[in-house]
């Protein structure tokens, strides 16, 4: 017959009596002070003075002491246990959680095979009355077995388990583990924790702690003196000889290890070819950025590899990517009736000047404009010019409602009597007669949505200077409530709005851009703002160069790049680098994929001999190369109940003990011996104090 | 091809010769980099060249193609004569290391690089150091590299670390725009500090803010129930760091968050240094960050 509690935890109450104690015998208050650069901080926080005093009354101390034992056993709600042999039987029945960490750092070296050991002498320790859940985790985690005591089946699963090209987030992890040992009717609830406790992955707001009860056992792969050698990104920059197309790559290299590198080869294969290589050494935690010569762009996308060394890690050794040659994007400025030869001439200039995306411009006059010249542009710009009327209208209309883009600069030749009134419907605001600011030198630009596309690349210090521009007329305009303010006159007038129509954008902006009205167009800024305000029209999104292993792909953005191609009722495969195959539909609802290895995904149609595919890499994220392993103790710390004890729970019985401590209710009797206690100890306490205060 | 790894505060501090130090910490780290940083940093222009394709669009000069009818580019803007000052706090709360190296033995480091590089750069350069007023003044100058060196060696720590009486001074006393690099601790409410350093802003300067902070400053690692002296008012107050220490890092965090937000905000270049991390490593965040910014003019 022993004692037992029915929360045990509570227990650990009683360590509240031995703090004051040991603080008290232990920590001399050092005499000198620590010089410190500021208390600004310190003062804000309550601080209480610590005064070091004798324990004086001893009778007092024990009494308070005891009030506060007997206060703790009560809430541990203790029990006396007559059946505690019958009931350890069953009692060591486990909820055993194996935690196995399958991210990419456990391909250095043997850390996988030795991992598996780990797990299966888990499992081999698995009792009949047992139940083990295997987990995998990396960035997520899956439970690839049910709660089972079938050790073949369990061996099974380890055996056709392997890594992956996932970074480490041990949250995830430890939120399945709980979610399972909260679900189980064991009384004992054990996770097992093997990985090589990779600093990088361990988050600590996102900690889950594990339910009371349940303990942690690690198994700790990290080892000493690790050595890693990483690709981490690389920048390719493209550059234009003539007709033909250039692609700079500079490689970033990271000597993540302990020990210095030397003589390491690092190589550039582009589209199969191994084109350039070069050899270098490294310091210890060294970065270094590693130039290659330029090479010519095809016409076709091209693979590439940045491929350095060969260490234990081997997957972070190499970076994809897939270039591929920009298609420009085509602009119709539509000028006014009458207008010089060179009224366009800014803008023309600018949008024929670099860039990435180029730019196709075509130029014609209102007078000559017919609703072909619409086809195949991704944005219109009437430059001074009203809306075209008739057939054209409506071919201009059609193409901003299916994501086209329209931008109506406003100038002198564009009172609101010379639009058509379906034009002027179509604008996201109404406009009016000139505002002439040029008798105070002009106006100036008051506010900037730099939240905006057109507008981002000016956000931060120095990236551009739009006060410098002066207006001397401009059109007033009425706000409108679907419209959005992209930019202010310093009178509040609105000088850019947009709005939206069908799928497109429409644009509007209240002078003109041929420096006439205003002088930006000989503002530096002028030409990244055009650039800027015209990719947005167009919808213009970047292609991505590689992607990051556990990014999403949208299918169906990347099959809308390759123009004419139809896939409506077509079965399409998407090709992992390992060389999986998974069969898509597109449909209706825009298709995403999640990219799990590292390497080339292609994108084709099933069964087709080759009509097109679509190639995208994926890489590695770099954090996962970074080995340095933490404390183990201090997840442990962070996960498990403070002052669990693994025998409280053994003692737990099958024959429910809470009715057996309901019955038995001892709680009750300790909590009337601690009151006991109190009141004497306040008489006591106050006898004491009148001894003194007569003295 | 060898390749240097990044040079260690506590290394440095053995180097007496400040500009030694200086062009060690530039020179290598500029080599590490494979390519020149020399941009954006200044305000004129040295020369015209021919637009190429693949050049940064925002670096087309167009009042020149108004006249020319030619596209032209502003290369190496930084290749120029602009003035580059920096303000040094050299208040005693700055005189504090809780490691090998002082928070002003690392603001000195960096001013001297900084300087250093600027000059490289053919800027005028000056220095200013600040403890609640303005202790020395090295005006801007193509031949003081010398003076602005020699009077970082020789800044001791001194008085409080107010920033607006001093800063609201040098904004009245320096005249032309100028570049202006700001090391301090910044121990004042960040409203303040935006306050006093836009003394300097509004008055056309560009205005960069380093702050430079002890690593013990951010950790709050002290341990046992202690008295602390504040270095510059000289008060004592009690401190039981282990009770203390999570409210002490969260008020340093908020402080550092709402320092950053409302300097960014307000387009306000910002900087936290660490005086446990390489110099020249923290030189290359910064002029990675500079890089992306690309000035236009």
């Amino acid at each position: 017959m022993g004692f037992s509690f029915l929360a045990p935890l509570f227990l650990a109450g009683m360590a509240a009596i031995a703090v004051p104690i040991i603080i008290h015998l232990t920590h001399r208050q050092r005499k000198e002070a620590i010089a410190f650069p500021s208390l600004m901080f310190v003062r804000q926080i309550p601080y209480r003075t610590v005064r070091r005093q004798r324990i004086r009354h001893w009778l007092l101390f024990l009494m308070r002491s005891a009030a506060i034992v007997l206060v703790v056993a009560a809430f541990a709600r203790p029990l006396l246990d007559r059946s505690t042999a019958a009931a350890a039987a069953f009692a060591t029945a486990r909820e055993v959680v194996i935690l196995l960490d399958r991210s990419h750092s456990m391909a250095y070296g043997n850390r996988w095979s030795r991992a598996q050991d780990a797990a299966r002498r888990v499992v081999d320790g698995v009792g009949p009355d047992d139940r083990v859940t295997l987990v995998l985790f990396g960035e997520r985690a899956e439970a690839v077995t049910q709660p089972t005591a079938d050790r073949a089946l369990l061996r099974a699963a380890l055996d056709a388990a392997g890594t992956s090209s996932s970074v480490t987030r041990y949250g995830p992890a430890f939120q399945l583990a709980r979610e399972i040992t909260e679900r189980s009717d064991k009384p004992r609830s054990e996770v097992v924790l093997i990985t090589d406790f990779q600093k990088a992955g361990w988050d600590p707001r996102q900690a889950q702690r594990l339910p009371e009860g349940t303990g942690l056992t690690s198994v700790d792969l990290s080892e000493e003196g690790t050595t890693n050698l990483a690709v981490t990104g690389a920048a390719l920059t493209r550059s234009r000889d003539g007709e033909r197309e250039r692609v700079t790559v500079t490689a970033r290299l990271a000597n993540l290890g302990g020990n210095a590198l030397e003589d390491v080869q690092v190589s550039l294969t582009v589209g199969g070819e191994r084109l350039q290589e070069q050899r270098l050494d490294l310091e210890p935690g060294a970065f270094v950025s590693l130039h290659f010569e330029p090479f010519v762009l095809q016409s076709r996308p091209l693979r590439g590899i940045v491929r350095a060394g060969d260490d234990a890690l081997p997957g972070d050794n190499a970076f994809h990517f897939v270039v591929e040659p920009d298609e420009p994007l085509g602009v119709l400025v539509i000028e006014p009736r009458g207008a010089d030869a060179d009224h366009s001439l800014y803008l023309r200039r600018a949008l024929e000047v670099g860039g990435r995306p180029g730019f196709r411009v075509a130029t014609g006059r209102i007078t000559q404009l017919s609703p072909a010249d619409i086809d195949g542009q991704a944005a219109v710009i009437l430059n001074d010019a009203p809306f075209p009327t008739g057939a054209t209208g409506r071919r201009l209309r059609e193409f901003v409602e299916a994501g086209g883009g329209l931008w109506a600069v406003l100038g002198r030749r564009s009172p609101p009597g010379a639009w058509p009134t379906e034009g002027l419907e179509f604008l996201p605001v109404r406009f009016g007669g000139p505002v002439d600011r040029s008798a105070a030198g002009g106006g100036t630009l008051g506010y900037l949505d730099y939240d905006h596309p057109a507008f981002e690349l000016f956000r931060t210090p120095r990236s551009g200077d739009f006060s410098a521009t002066r207006f001397f007329r401009y059109r007033r305009t009425d706000a409108s409530e679907q419209a959005r303010s992209l930019a202010r006159f310093d009178d509040g007038s609105a000088a850019m709005v947009e709005g939206r129509r069908g799928e497109g954008t429409v644009m509007l902006w209240a002078s003109d851009l041929e420096n006439f009205w205003n002088d930006l167009a000989v503002q530096p800024v002028f030409l990244p703002f055009v650039h800027e305000a015209v990719k947005h029209l167009a919808g213009y999104v970047e292609p991505k160069s590689w992607y990051q292993v556990g990014d999403v792909l949208d299918l169906a953005q990347n099959i809308e790049t390759l123009g004419d191609v139809d896939i409506e009722g077509v079965e399409l495969v998407l090709e992992s680098p390992s060389g999986g195959r998974t069969v898509l539909e597109v449909g209706e609802e825009p298709a995403m994929v999640r990219l799990e290895e590292a390497g080339f995904h292609e994108l084709r149609p099933a069964g087709d001999g080759g009509s097109w595919s679509i190639a995208a890499a994926a890489n590695l994220d770099p954090s996962e190369s970074d080995l340095t392993p933490l404390d183990p103790e201090e997840l442990t710390a962070a996960v498990t109940a403070q002052g669990e004890s693994e025998a409280a729970n053994l003692e737990a019985v099958v024959l429910s003990p809470q009715e057996r401590e309901r019955r038995q209710g001892l709680w009750w009797y300790l909590l009337v011996g601690a009151a006991g206690l109190l009141l004497a100890e306040t008489l006591i306490s106050n006898r004491t104090r009148g001894s003194y205060a007569k003295r | 091809m060898k390749v240097s790894s990044f040079l260690d505060p506590a290394v440095l501090a053995r180097i007496d010769n400040l500009e030694l130090l200086a062009r060690t910490v530039v020179d290598g780290f500029i080599n590490g980099l494979h390519r020149s940083p020399y941009l954006g940093l200044s305000i004129d222009f040295a020369e015209h060249r021919q637009y190429m394709p693949g050049d940064d669009i925002r670096r087309i000069d167009w009042r020149v193609f108004g006249r020319t009818d030619r596209f032209y580019v502003k290369e190496f803007e930084a290749d120029t004569n602009a003035n580059f000052v920096v303000v040094l706090d050299v208040s005693r709360s700055m005189d504090y290391a809780s490691g090998e190296i002082s928070k002003l033995d690392y603001a000195r480091y960096l001013a001297a690089c900084l300087s250093y590089f600027s000059r490289q750069q053919r800027d005028r350069v000056g220095l200013v150091t600040i403890a609640g007023e303005i202790v020395d003044f090295v005006p801007p100058s193509a031949k003081h590299l010398d003076i602005v060196l020699h009077t970082i060696d020789r800044a001791q720590p001194r008085g409080s670390g107010d920033l607006a009486g001093p800063l609201l001074k040098i904004a009245e006393a320096i005249r032309g725009r100028s570049i202006i690099a700001l090391v301090s601790d910044l121990y004042e409410d960040p409203r303040a500090v935006l306050r006093a350093v836009s003394y300097l802003k509004n008055k056309g300067n560009d205005v960069i803010v380093f702050q430079v902070l002890d690593p013990a400053e951010i950790e709050f690692p002290f341990d046992g129930p202690v008295h602390f002296e504040d270095l510059e008012s000289g008060e004592r107050v009690p401190v039981v760091p282990e009770l203390q220490r999570e409210g002490y890092r969260d008020l340093m965090r908020a402080h550092l968050d709402d320092v950053s937000r409302l300097l960014l905000d307000n387009r306000i270049d910002y900087s936290l240094f660490n005086t446990s991390e390489p110099l020249d490593h923290a030189l290359f965040s910064y002029l990675l960050r500079r890089e992306k910014l690309n000035r236009v003019r």
